[in-house]
């Protein structure tokens, strides 16, 4: 009788309707967390992709605002250089195929958070110091991010123009990338300390995984 | 757990949602800037009025040029110059390339109401649809021909914007124009 995939909502309105999808699925990864045992570094990851991976669909309607930076800077922080990586990989293909638009900008994108998960690993000394996350720097860092991701995924347009239309380019998405590093900046307020909290629980140290691997070997 | 950052913590919380805020107010300032401050790396007019009519050489242009596969109805064969009071000065024909110009304008600075204005000009035969998003007007449609029906051997199709001879980065909403300024659109791919 009623067609309810039809009802059109208003920008506001559906913004309203993902945030809330978001929680639930927030809601729902946390409950699920409570019941790992410390050292589920694996799972945390696959866990963070569908964090990520929601986040970057649900906050579509806004302009370059959506969570994934500071999730694959915080992977990069907890989990390494490689893993964060593979999230950003994950994350940026499956979202862009399924929902956003695949094509070589993917690749940048790749890149991108990867390089941003990258440069969490290897601040990782000065961002969490004993346990503890140095939130105004990782936000500071998240900031930054917003820029460099930008540029990194805006420098594919060399790819087929001419160099010398770069600068037009990049002064063109400022606004773009202040709206991401902004967002950046939100997101690092307010989740990266209980995120870190749960992350730390299940980080692989180093040490611990090369004992690890000799025990396997 | 005992954190000692907790005010700090707090401190940054709220300071980034007003800096959100302030961006999300700015915002529409932050464009204008931008946009100005972009108008000047767009090139001079004058290479872009080649093979155009010389007497629209101060004068504002705008050109839409079809795809071989896709012929406009009417501007088939080469490109049909118009006079902005509608009357047609000719058409050149040394060009590959069909579609049609309309010149002789003077006096626009924003780039959709000067693309609404003189495409009217040509009485429907170059009828432009259009839909406003988040990222202002996004161009669908030009003399009939939308872009989701061309096809071929590439991803997709769009109505690609170009401004004096150059790819414009802006969107048609954001193109500040001044005297004598080309516009051209034709099909582009992905």
């Amino acid at each position: 009788m009623y067609d309810f995939h039809n009802i059109a909502l208003a920008p506001a309105e559906s913004l309203l309707l993902n945030a809330a999808i978001l929680s639930v699925i927030v809601f729902a990864l946390l409950k699920a967390e409570r019941r790992l045992d410390e050292g589920s570094g694996w799972i945390m990851l696959a866990l963070l992709a569908v964090f990520a991976f929601a986040g970057r669909i649900l906050f579509e309607p806004l302009p370059n605002i959506q969570p994934v930076t500071l999730i694959v800077l915080l992977a990069g922080i907890y989990l390494g250089s490689p893993r964060a990586f593979a999230l950003a990989g994950v994350v940026a293909l499956s979202t862009n195929v399924l929902v956003l638009g695949h094509g070589p900008w993917t690749l940048f994108q790749v890149i991108g958070w990867g390089a941003v998960g990258c440069s969490g690993a290897l601040l990782a000394d000065r961002l969490l110091i004993e346990g503890e996350l140095q939130l105004n720097r990782v936000a500071a860092l998240a900031f930054v991010s917003g820029f460099a991701f930008n540029w990194i995924v805006s420098s594919s347009i060399l790819l087929k123009t001419d160099p010398a239309m770069l600068a037009p380019y990049l002064l063109n998405g400022l606004l773009y990338d202040l709206y991401h590093a902004v967002g950046n900046l939100v997101f690092a307020a307010w989740m990266a300390t209980p995120i870190g909290d749960i992350l730390l629980r299940h980080s692989i140290a180093p040490t611990s995984e090369t004992v690890s691997e000799i025990v396997t070997n | 757990m005992n954190q000692p950052s907790g005010s700090m913590s707090d401190k940054l919380r709220t300071a980034s949602i007003l800096v959100l805020v302030a961006l999300v107010f700015l915002a529409p300032a932050i464009r204008d800037a931008i946009s100005e401050e972009s108008a000047k790396y767009v090139n001079d007019s004058e290479s872009a009025h080649d093979g155009l009519p010389s007497e629209w050489n101060d004068e504002q242009v705008i050109c839409v040029l079809f795809p071989d596969d896709f012929p406009h109805s009417i501007y088939s064969s080469g490109v049909t110059m118009i006079d902005a009071d509608g009357s047609a000065i000719g058409v050149n024909e040394n060009y590959n390339v069909t579609g049609a110009c309309v010149g002789g304008f003077s006096g626009y600075s924003d780039g959709m109401e000067f693309m609404l204005d003189a495409t009217r000009v040509a009485g429907g035969h170059l009828a432009v649809g259009y839909e406003v998003g988040d990222w202002g007007p996004y161009v669908h449609t030009i003399g009939g021909l939308n872009d989701a029906e061309v096809t071929g051997d590439f991803s997709g199709a769009y109505w690609e914007l170009h401004h004096n001879g150059e790819m414009s980065w802006l969107g048609i909403g954001d193109v500040i124009l001044s005297e004598g300024d080309v516009i051209l659109w034709r099909i582009g791919t992905w």
